[in-house]
């Protein structure tokens, strides 16, 4: 709470979007942590180096942040770099639209009777709990090593675990509001509609957020283990071609783009979605 | 009839009605698809190199036990004993990594988060290293230890800590500084506040983030299996599934989900619920 | 009173349900017979478990019944309906909406035009006082202000009965007061007719046209107790002082007490 109200004192009152969030937050990166980030960052850099300098072979076992550098421009300027990480990000947008499209009215579905709820709630947790990962050796028998396969497999890991928490916040509304519209005559798809949507708001994003990190894992594994291009396999073929520069290259990039994906887009989207939606008393 | 009427009552007792029923509803959808696949293998919808059937995924587990001669190759993983090989060193590797990363992870976190200046300049690490999922790590694990049990016990213990370290560091960070000055002001000394006060204030944190570890560790080992072990469910699974025995895959993959289940219902849940209520502390992510 | 229709009818009605825990069978209702009439205010009282709410349930729709009929207006009472309005003991205001917006929701499930709505919404608005407070969420009013404005999205709804169930019973004393003389001022000027569930003796008589007493469970019609004190007068600051709701007040309450006690004893 009180962290809350510092944000909304910072901003225009009534403008708190998800844009304004991002910029505050930006500004806050920049403000503070710029100088802790930058000798962190250095301090990193030298011990890297040190023992980069102090191993034999480096180019094999750790090479310098030097070499990861022009491994980097090496790759931007074939294109490579570019080409991969847009391939790695568009299998993610693709997979996980469809894993959230699909799960987030599924979810509401199956919570809009308790009966239904209660006898799916079991098996919904069974499947989110079976990691997407685990089920690739299945799905690589029935797809082969395809886009298809990836796909699959990022549309499990980011549809279960989705469904799962709609399902769970539906459950969690309080019977009350459910029994408040029936009362005031609304039908079934009225009830979903105006109350178990948007009572369900907080754990959609909450469940978003999730469902995108696994899938954002599936992602990098899948294109790992069905050699489709892309960041994971990139690193992939670096380790078997003996080019660790491009490796650790392709690990900082999975890094950054998973901090700025989730930093910067999904953390303000969920924290805002909580504070304008998630006023329920219980 | 009565007799029948009293034992469902007495188990209504014991359970609680609304507890027996949910047990009850919750079980339909799983005895539903148990038929569906049983009726696929009846009416062939999709062939059996696709889904396997029941009978053939139960045989498994005896074909890869089948040379198996005894306790003593059992508990040696003998190459003989399969299946109980590659779920004892997956299981044993969970175990490994839980007893090194779990405590490196949690002291160092409760050190970092004990003062603030070190803990707001470890968090970005701690933001980095976690967002380098542990899958991301295998590549260069492979690189540095080569296929084998050490690259995969490295990403788990790599998963598991990032996670214990950060969440400690949190759950430090969350105690309120009232209590760390009450401790010093009776004459406590660093260890008592650590001891008091740390400690039991970032349990709940703790806790959570030792479900969570375990959870992504359990993941990401499954994941390492396949792409740089040479033993362990995940790498059975995946050599399997390149020989296309699927029976044996879905079995891996069932027993994967149920080991994982188990641990988290019956183990770390509990666990959970249990610190939460004994130090009444609800934690709050920030 | 008999040559006006009754808006309410309830004959027969008996009501068993199964014990959430133990699954053994609850007699909550035994044989409910009542009417209620176009503008009046019935109260029922009666001991903790008596079936009050039960009863207030089935009359809501939100519980199926098998032995008895209710009806309203002639229409078999069989699942919710705009035609009975419910104002809940909880904060049963979706706290995602505004006060407006809550307001205007039965209106809105019925497919009212903007324009219209917004013009009754206004009218109920300011008829419980929330003038103001239309863009304000739930969460930034205090428990009476979020009981006048789920009286003012029932009201808007325009029901040809009004339940409330204990909607008084979680504020405080001092805002329980002004909440009850203005319902009295709401039922006078709106001429709604209202059915009233609450366990405490005094609101029961502060309001009621008429008062039913429970017996403890099952639940009977134990006793009616006639009020006949114009709604004008009705002001806590006379209505203290008044004999006609001093005697009426301590023969509820005596009819009560007595209950309690049966109910302790078993």
């Amino acid at each position: 709470m009180q962290k809350k109200s510092s944000v909304s004192s910072l901003t225009q009152p009534g403008q708190r979007t998800a844009f304004d969030r991002f910029m505050w937050q930006f500004n806050q990166l920049l403000k503070i942590d710029a100088m802790n980030l930058v000798i962190l960052v250095v301090v990193i850099l030298i011990g890297w180096s040190i023992i980069s300098e102090s191993i034999p072979n480096p180019a094999r076992y750790l090479p310098s942040p030097l070499a990861v550098v022009l491994s980097s421009v090496d790759m931007m300027v074939k294109g490579l770099l570019p080409s991969y990480f847009s391939d790695t990000l568009t299998r993610l947008v693709i997979g996980s639209a469809i894993g959230l499209a699909a799960g987030i009215p599924f979810g509401l579905l199956l919570g809009l009777n308790r009966t239904v709820a209660d006898m799916f709630h079991p098996m919904m947790n069974f499947f989110q709990s079976v990691s997407g990962i685990a089920i690739f050796p299945i799905v690589v028998i029935w797809y082969g090593n395809s886009d298809m396969t990836v796909l699959v497999v990022i549309l499990y890991t980011s549809f279960f675990p989705i469904a799962f928490n709609v399902l769970s916040g539906v459950r969690e509304i309080p019977i009350r509001y459910v029994n408040a519209a029936r009362t005031l005559g609304a039908s079934r798809y009225q009830v979903m509609k105006d109350v178990l949507f948007p009572g369900a708001m907080p754990h959609i994003a909450t469940g978003s957020r999730l469902s995108i990190g696994f899938a954002w894992r599936a992602v990098i594994a899948g294109e790992m283990l069905a050699g489709r291009q892309g960041l994971g396999w990139m690193i992939f073929t670096g380790q078997d071609t003996d080019s660790t520069a491009e490796v650790i290259l392709g690990m900082v990039m999975i890094g950054l783009t998973w901090i700025i994906l989730d930093h910067y887009l999904l953390r303000p989207i969920e924290a805002d979605t909580i504070e304008r939606w998630g006023l329920v008393q219980r | 009839m009565s007799a029948l009427s009293a034992v469902s009552i007495s188990i209504q007792r014991r359970f609680g009605r609304q507890r027996l029923r949910k047990i009850l509803l919750g079980s339909i959808p799983f005895l539903v698809m148990i038929g569906v696949w049983h009726a696929n293998t009846v009416f062939e919808w999709l062939p059996p190199v696709f889904i396997p059937s029941i009978g053939d995924v139960w045989e498994a587990i005896f074909f890869l036990q089948e040379d198996c001669a005894g306790f003593v190759p059992l508990i040696m993983l003998d190459n003989s004993c399969l299946m109980s090989t590659h779920i004892l060193s997956s299981v044993g590797r969970v175990i490994l990594a839980a007893i090194i990363g779990l405590p490196f992870g949690i002291a160092f976190g409760i050190l970092a988060g004990m003062n603030r200046t070190v803990s707001k300049f470890l968090e970005p690490v701690g933001v980095f290293a976690n967002s380098i999922s542990g899958i991301a790590w295998i590549p260069l694990a492979i690189v540095w230890f080569g296929v084998g049990w050490v690259t995969t016990l490295f990403i788990m213990l790599n998963t598991i800590f990032w996670l214990m370290f950060f969440n400690s560091m949190l759950g430090v960070r969350s105690v309120a500084r009232v209590y760390e000055q009450s401790v010093l002001t009776m004459g406590g000394s660093r260890w008592d506040v650590i001891r008091q006060v740390y400690l039991p204030g970032a349990m709940p944190s703790i806790i959570t983030g030792m479900r969570m570890s375990m959870g992504f560790g359990w993941r990401a080992l499954i994941a390492a299996e396949m792409i740089g072990g040479d033993s362990g469910l995940g790498f059975m699974i995946f050599t399997s599934a390149a020989e296309f025995k699927i029976e044996e895959v879905f079995l891996g993959v069932i027993v994967i989900a149920v080991i994982f289940m188990a641990t988290d219902r019956y183990l770390l849940a509990p666990l959970e619920k249990w610190t939460v209520e004994r130090w009444g502390l609800v934690w709050k992510p920030t | 009173m008999n040559a006006v229709s009754a808006k309410l009818v309830v004959e027969g009605l008996s009501h068993h349900y199964p014990d959430e825990y133990t699954g053994e069978s609850v007699h909550a209702l035994e044989d409910i017979n009542l009417e209620l009439y176009e503008g009046e205010l019935v109260s029922v009282v009666g001991p903790s478990g008596c079936g009050k709410s039960t009863l207030l349930n089935i009359l809501a729709g939100l519980l199926p019944y098998k032995v008895g009929t209710a009806s309203v207006d002639g229409n078999i009472i069989d699942g919710p309906g705009p035609d009975r309005g419910v104002v809940f003991q909880e904060h049963a205001i979706l706290p995602w909406r505004t006060v407006a917006k809550n307001i205007g929701h039965g209106l809105e499930i019925r497919g009212i035009l903007k324009s219209e709505r917004d013009r009754r919404v206004q009218e109920f608005i300011d008829l419980v006082g929330l003038t103001g407070f239309e863009d304000k969420y739930p969460h930034e009013l205090s428990g009476g202000m979020k009981q006048r404005c789920q009286v003012a999205r029932t009201l808007c709804s325009d029901p040809v009965v009004m339940l409330m169930d204990e909607p008084f019973a979680a504020v405080d004393a001092q805002t329980r007061i002004t909440l009850q003389e203005e319902l009295n001022r709401i039922a006078q000027a709106t001429q709604k007719t209202i059915l009233f569930i609450t366990h405490s003796v005094d609101e029961a008589a502060f309001l009621a046209d008429r008062c039913l007493v429970f017996s403890a469970r099952p639940g009977q019609l134990k006793e009616i107790v006639e009020i006949n004190i114009p709604r004008e007068k009705r002001i806590w600051a006379d209505m203290n002082n008044d004999p006609d709701f001093i005697t009426a007040r301590d023969r509820i309450l005596k009819s009560v007490r007595e209950e309690v006690s049966v109910a302790k004893e078993e």
